[in-house]
């Protein structure tokens, strides 16, 4: 019983006693919803940062120019936990962005999925890097 | 004939090295290096370090020596020029690569608005345990809590098993042993945006300090931090930097959360320019106001 | 399911009686110093909510059979949403944000309970009081000075937002979705406690002293602290206008806690808080908190904080916008 109970205990989304700061509406005033978009990429930079981590990415476009992007993702406080480091992403994976942006027309988007161009998996939960369980938590 | 003369070259020699050694020029050692002091205990025997500490604030200014020099506002009069220093570094100057030093001079010009401690960020290490603010030092079991008054910093040194960092942070990852007298503290996985004071000196991501935290006397505690950025610097370099306990009847360490201080600096450029239409609602959601969360 | 090592099954055996009387008192190891030992790194996640479920009225704690059914229910659906991502219209405000799911961030699945409370404020109700009326309209007239106004500059943003704290740190410290971790260090006459979001320290000297002056006011706060037994008791006073608990609370916020160990990995917290300008009576509340393996890790917050500038400036292109539209 206090096995069971311990693993009923140990996930990570606990019921909050506190909204956290990433409340739909402030990502609503930061990023536009009649922008949605789907950005393929090379990693230049993850910056392990909070209260949100950010992914800079370079994006080859249609006229063979290159655009920098920046794509805003969690606190990685939580994936340290769970055994990844900065070394989870490297520099030069080719991941894809399925996201929104910025409602001041900059590089910046938020990446509501975040997937390798490889093989579809998740970049962090999901399957693709330690830790990960297959997408379950 | 021969004992003798091979005696005294030996003699000569002797004398020689005992004669050089006392007149190598070791200028900051002869300043502030007292003889060997043994530091009270705590209870479990260690040097006891407990206390709330501050630098004179002088190596927060500039770590090199220098002289007085103006303020980046002359429109703010005297009380922010700079005030004169010995300095700090042992040696004198930072060994900056040349290209290094032209970034040091591009920071020194922008400081006002690039300085770190502008926009209340964290001072980093070794800078956080020199600022014009004091720290408190708490000697747990096993592991030491350093509190900083500037911007609510914190580290804590590992003395049981030692910490990996998976990633970088402005405060480090900090691991850290007793060597006598002195507490040896190794700190890895720091960033490259802290600066090492407000003239601009900064560091790369390489950077790697070791601290040396001794006690000089009772009320005096000797902060040494070695830095090596092979980014950065032609070779590793020293600072000794004497903290003052702090003696006041109520000596307490207070809060100094800056951000009210540095939001106007960071982003007074995006306020609502005056005389703007309101927008309607749209899909901004409900603010929050002030004093919710 | 989870691979996060946390050790709160002890948790759960400690709260096997009502928390508030123990029938063995552990008794704690001491500091080299003598005091208590309360240090370690801790998580204050806590499926309990703060305020109980109206629906349960008077009703403060769960039976085992009801702690079990809560446990399975959450579990079935942990399980439904396993794997899925977050399904929402495309376009929409409410699909605008990243994968809570794939950061280890889920924070909306309802886990077991790890004690058999209903709610961590303790008593009949189970509930925050009523406020006062000089409260009530207090908070009402904050609101429409910022109504209108919200992006205007940063100072009209929320608290969390602009990386000054987290109402949760309080004091009274709750429990908050994620990064709910802390750690406590104890040197000679002091006890140092600090919160992983924002990397906050609570310094807590226990030689007696009295309070700071009354001129010094702070987010968090003045405490000072005593022991009581193998009890630490905390006293804080000296809020200033925007105290972290939030609520309506004003600058005569008086918080006290108790921090009693009660097993080789969990202590027991306990607190009060009282404020004559905002409640009708004071309100207490309490929960495990459990050793975790691992450390609290660094929330730098306003050094990276792009949030701010971004919200501000997608506020000033809306307005271009709708200018533009007037035209």
């Amino acid at each position: 019983m206090r096995k069971t109970l311990a693993i009923a205990a140990v996930c990570v989304g606990m019921l909050m006693a506190s909204r956290p700061a990433a409340a739909h509406h402030a990502f609503a005033a930061e990023f536009d919803a009649s922008k949605p978009l789907l950005l393929k990429g090379t990693v230049v930079k993850w910056e392990l940062v909070n209260p949100h981590s950010w992914i800079h990415l370079d994006v080859k476009n249609a006229d063979g120019t290159t655009t920098r992007w920046m794509v805003e993702g969690g606190s990685p406080n939580s994936l340290f936990r769970l055994g990844f480091t900065k070394e989870s992403l490297p520099k030069g994976s080719e991941i894809v962005v399925d996201g929104y942006q910025a409602k001041d027309g900059a590089n910046r988007a938020v990446g509501k999925d975040l997937t390798f161009a490889k093989d579809g998996k998740r970049l962090f939960m999901g399957g693709s890097a330690p830790g990960a369980d297959g997408g379950n938590q | 004939m021969r004992n003798w003369f091979t005696g005294s070259v030996v003699v000569a020699s002797a004398t020689a090295a005992i004669l050089t050694a006392v007149f190598v020029p070791v200028q900051t050692q002869a300043q502030t290096k007292a003889p060997a002091y043994k530091a009270p205990r705590t209870k479990d025997g260690k040097p006891n370090l407990n206390g709330i500490w501050m630098s004179n604030g002088l190596p927060n200014w500039d770590l090199e020596p220098h002289g007085p020099a103006p303020s980046v506002d002359p429109k703010l009069g005297s009380i922010y020029a700079i005030p004169p220093s010995v300095g700090y570094v042992v040696g004198g100057k930072i060994p900056y690569k040349p290209e290094a030093l032209e970034q040091k001079k591009k920071n020194f010009a922008a400081r006002a608005k690039e300085d770190p401690e502008a926009k209340c960020y964290m001072g980093g290490v070794p800078r956080a345990n020199y600022m014009s603010y004091p720290f408190q030092i708490l000697q747990g079991s096993p592991d030491i809590m350093m509190s900083y008054q500037y911007a609510g910093a914190v580290r804590i040194l590992h003395l049981g098993t030692p910490a990996k960092a998976p990633a970088d942070s402005w405060m480090g990852t900090s691991n850290a042993k007793w060597e006598g007298e002195t507490l040896v503290v190794d700190v890895t996985a720091l960033g490259d945006q802290s600066w090492l004071d407000r003239s601009g000196n900064f560091h790369s991501d390489q950077l790697h300090v070791v601290e040396r935290w001794t006690m000089r006397s009772a009320d005096v505690l000797i902060y040494e931090a070695r830095i090596e950025d092979p980014e950065v610097y032609t070779q590793p370099w020293t600072i000794r930097v004497p903290l003052y306990r702090q003696v006041e009847d109520n000596a307490r360490l207070l809060e100094f959360k800056c951000v009210v201080f540095a939001e106007e600096l960071l982003y007074g450029h995006l306020r609502k320019p005056v005389g703007t239409p309101e927008p309607a609602p749209a899909n901004n959601g409900k603010g929050k106001g002030k004093g919710k969360q | 399911m989870c691979k996060t090592k946390w050790i709160l099954s002890m948790a759960v055996l400690a709260l096997a009686v009502p928390a508030v009387a123990q029938t063995k008192a552990y008794k704690a190891p001491r500091t080299p110093d003598g005091v208590p030992d309360l240090q370690g790194v801790y998580s204050n996640s806590s499926a309990v909510p703060l305020e109980r479920p109206a629906n349960l009225g008077a009703k403060e704690f769960y039976t085992d059979a009801e702690v079990k059914a809560n446990k399975e229910a959450a579990a079935a659906r942990a399980a439904a949403a396993a794997g899925k991502a977050p399904v929402n219209e495309v376009g929409t405000v409410a699909d605008i944000h990243y994968d809570t799911a794939q950061f280890g961030l889920k924070g909306n699945v309802t886990d077991a309970m790890v004690s058999k409370r209903t709610s961590i404020i303790t008593g009949e109700t189970g509930r925050v009081p009523a406020m006062l009326e000089i409260a009530t309209k207090r908070q009402a007239d904050a609101r429409a000075a910022v109504a209108g106004h919200q992006f205007d500059g940063p100072e009209n943003r929320g608290i969390a937002e602009r990386c000054i704290y987290w109402g949760n740190e309080g004091p009274p410290m709750l429990p908050v979705g994620y990064n709910a971790t802390l750690q406590i260090v104890q040197g000679q006459g002091y006890v140092g406690i600090v919160q992983e979001m924002i990397h906050d320290t609570r310094i807590i000297p226990t030689d007696g002293r009295p309070h700071a002056s009354d001129n010094i006011r702070q987010f968090f706060g003045e405490s000072v602290g005593r022991w009581e037994g193998d009890t630490l008791v905390v006293d804080t006073t000296n809020f200033n206008d925007m105290p972290a608990v939030g609520r309506g609370a004003s600058r005569e916020l008086h918080v006290i806690e108790k921090f009693t160990r009660t097993g080789p990995q969990t202590v027991l917290y306990q607190f009060t808080v009282s404020d004559p300008k905002t409640w009708e009576k004071s309100w207490s509340g309490e929960y495990p908190i459990g050793k975790i393996d691992g450390a609290v890790y660094e929330y730098a917050c306003q050094e990276a904080n792009y949030g701010m500038a971004n919200i501000l400036s997608g506020a000033r292109a809306d307005e271009k916008k709708a200018a533009a539209a007037k035209k």
